[in-house]
């Protein structure tokens, strides 16, 4: 059975679903039997979703028109 | 600097010597008959280089120049090359795969390449004797797809298929240096060094190193004195111009550095290279040495054969004579030759670099977008809007800042971590876009080569600011491992407001080290496939997953505190 550093070294394909069907039964198997990486993939995934779905680095929408507007107006100006 | 100052008298021989190499005058070295100390000065390079019993045999010269004509595309030059073979070249030896990797990839040649061949058994010489013929053989394919001459004989065979597959190099070197060396105290008061002190103020490292090979040193020295330092057709200024554009365009972060100071000792300021180093169209120069720039630049090394052709229509329009149009192809042949000579014996900066190029820089120069595959990509939505744009529809480019203003923002404002500077940067990256849109070739997403500009752009911006956390270095990181390992609550979106969930997540993002946080971005909050974000950082792709994958674990890390399960209950 893998290892927990092999596991986590590996998982990556895992919470992508990307993973081959030997490497996810691989995964698996270890999943099965270790508590630890369970509470890790299940806190990787939530991460992922979480910073997924924040926002933190949007641009808000009022803020569009504005660049939008600046861009086009420069580029007006260049070939001019 | 002064006028040139000619020190090699002999009389115009180079005819009845370029006969006895080939059997008969190439057509190549007709079309310069405008230049002939060019001719002159290229046959006696190649008498030296070539011709000259050195380490290596002739039919081991003669295999790498075929081979670097192979890889450069050139059927004339594998014609030419191919003709004065007197049996089948010897491709079974290190030097051969060396020279190819150097003619296709030689900013990716490193220290370690040359100890490779050492430790082979090669002497320092056999391996500059390899490096100055693929510099040689480069030059002669630039002259070739700049002056297209008619093929002297006709092409035997087509091109060997094995050699078309030079594979793509995959780390960049991570630490310039000296790989060679041949200097000589001797040569200190050599005529070489004389012409090399007047026209430069100091003897570049490039040249010292090479001292204790005198007859090399002085054949270099007349190529220089023959094709860069005359001001008969093009003037000093336009000829070091096109040897920094072409310099940049192959990534050579030495002669980019030594011709911005040959450029500043004739009064062009340090910060005038650098927008030619970045972009031409942005610089002060003329509208027509900016059509100069343009065509000699499609006449770069880099990155391996161009789609886009030489054009020397563009500059009779301009109203540049065909003496100073072959001159400009012979400089381009000269840049590339000086550019791999470098990249081989990898000298170290004369003076301290004003850009250091790395492979991201490649993107920009390039006329193609990244080697990826076209069937990594679903049909690109954009691709109607740019064809527009392209054909100069300059208000359809408004739709294509409105559809991703919002993404390059979030990418700059991730890698930057302020807004205002990011609002500015999204303005720089568009507009970088909207003038470099006629090389965008529709090889990647639209998005996807924005995403590109974004990154490159915020890395410059922060170079700016502050010393760079490079995405390449390695980090002190490999002791990471994941410490918070108790269950997080089921639904943690919950227990935050989500302008507090922002602003944790927000400050979380910013302090991972760079690279983890560009590949996060990329992947988790623009939502690029794995294969674009891979392109977009000039990654592999299991290169990219590991930093992914760390840097979410790493988030995971810094988040777990505020999400973990209060009651005690097991998974």
């Amino acid at each position: 059975m893998l290892s927990c550093a092999d596991f986590l070294a590996e998982f990556g394909d895992y919470i992508d679903d990307t993973a081959s069907s030997d490497l996810r039964a691989h995964l698996e198997e270890h999943l099965r039997e270790c508590k630890t990486c369970r509470v890790i993939v299940d806190s990787t995934r939530k991460t992922i979703d979480i910073v997924t779905e924040s926002g933190c680095f949007t641009l808000p929408a009022e803020a569009v028109d504005p660049i939008v507007s600046a861009v086009m107006s420069r580029i007006r100006q260049r070939t001019t | 600097m002064s006028q040139s100052a000619t020190i090699f008298n002999d009389p115009p021989r180079s005819y009845p010597q370029l006969i006895a190499t080939y059997g008969f005058l190439p057509n190549l070295f007709r079309a310069q008959s405008t230049i002939p100390r060019a001719i002159e000065a290229e046959e006696r390079l190649i008498d030296t280089v070539v011709v000259c019993q050195g380490r290596l045999s002739r039919g081991h010269k003669d295999a790498i120049l075929n081979g670097v004509a192979t890889v450069r595309g050139s059927d004339y030059c594998r014609a030419l090359f191919g003709h004065s073979l007197a049996a089948v070249p010897d491709r079974n030896f290190a030097l051969f795969d060396f020279s190819l990797k150097l003619a296709k990839h030689g900013p990716w040649v490193s220290g370690r390449d040359v100890l490779t061949l050492k430790n082979s058994g090669f002497d320092e010489r056999a391996i500059l004797e390899a490096i100055v013929t693929t510099g040689v053989g480069l030059m002669l394919c630039t002259l070739a797809d700049g002056l297209r001459p008619r093929l002297d004989t006709e092409l035997r065979s087509p091109a060997p298929a094995e050699l078309l597959n030079v594979p793509d190099p995959l780390d960049w070197p991570k630490a310039s240096g000296v790989h060679l060396a041949f200097s000589s105290d001797s040569a200190v008061d050599s005529p070489a060094f004389a012409v090399l002190r007047e026209q430069f103020g100091y003897v570049p490292n490039l040249y010292r190193l090479q001292s204790a090979v005198p007859e090399l040193l002085d054949a270099e020295v007349q190529l220089l004195d023959s094709v860069l330092f005359p001001e008969y057709g093009l003037n000093r200024v336009q000829k070091e111009c096109v040897l920094l554009a072409i310099s940049a365009a192959n990534l050579n972060t030495y002669c980019a550095t030594l011709h911005s100071q040959a450029l500043h000792i004739l009064g062009v300021p340090l910060e005038e290279s650098d927008r030619i180093v970045e972009d031409h169209d942005q610089s002060g120069i003329s509208g027509t040495d900016r059509t100069l720039l343009d065509e000699t630049r499609k006449l770069a090394s880099l990155p391996g054969r161009s789609s886009q052709r030489f054009e020397p229509e563009r500059l009779r329009k301009q109203g540049f004579t065909e003496r100073q149009i072959v001159e400009a192809v012979v400089v381009s042949g000269l840049a590339n030759f000086l550019n791999t000579l470098q990249a081989g014996v990898g000298a170290t900066a004369d003076f301290p670099p004003r850009k250091i190029f790395g492979p991201k820089d490649l993107y920009l120069f390039s006329d193609r977008s990244r080697p990826i595959s076209d069937a990594t990509f679903p049909e690109d939505p954009d691709a109607a809007l740019v064809a527009r744009v392209r054909d100069g529809d300059i208000d359809v480019f408004e739709e294509l800042v409105r559809r991703h203003s919002r993404r390059v923002f979030g990418t700059l404002a991730g890698l930057l971590g302020n807004i205002d500077d990011a609002h500015d940067a999204t303005q720089e990256v568009f507009l970088k876009a909207f003038e470099n849109i006629g090389r965008f070739q529709g090889r990647s997403k639209f998005s996807t080569w924005l995403t590109s500009i974004a990154i490159n752009a915020g890395t410059d911006f922060r170079r700016q600011r502050r010393p760079l956390e490079s995405l390449d270095e390695t980090q002190d990181d490999e002791g990471f491992r994941p410490r918070q390992v108790q269950k997080w609550a089921d639904d943690p979106e919950r227990l935050l407001a989500a302008s507090q969930m922002n602003g944790l997540v927000r400050e979380a993002v910013l302090r991972l080290p760079e690279k983890y946080r560009v590949a996060v971005l990329l992947r988790d909050i623009n939502q690029l496939s794995t294969e674009e974000a891979a392109a977009v950082l000039e990654l592999s792709v299991p290169a990219l997953k590991a930093r992914v994958l760390r840097g979410r674990l790493m988030l995971r890390e810094s988040l777990a505190p505020h999400f973990v399960r209060q009651d005690k209950t097991d998974a």
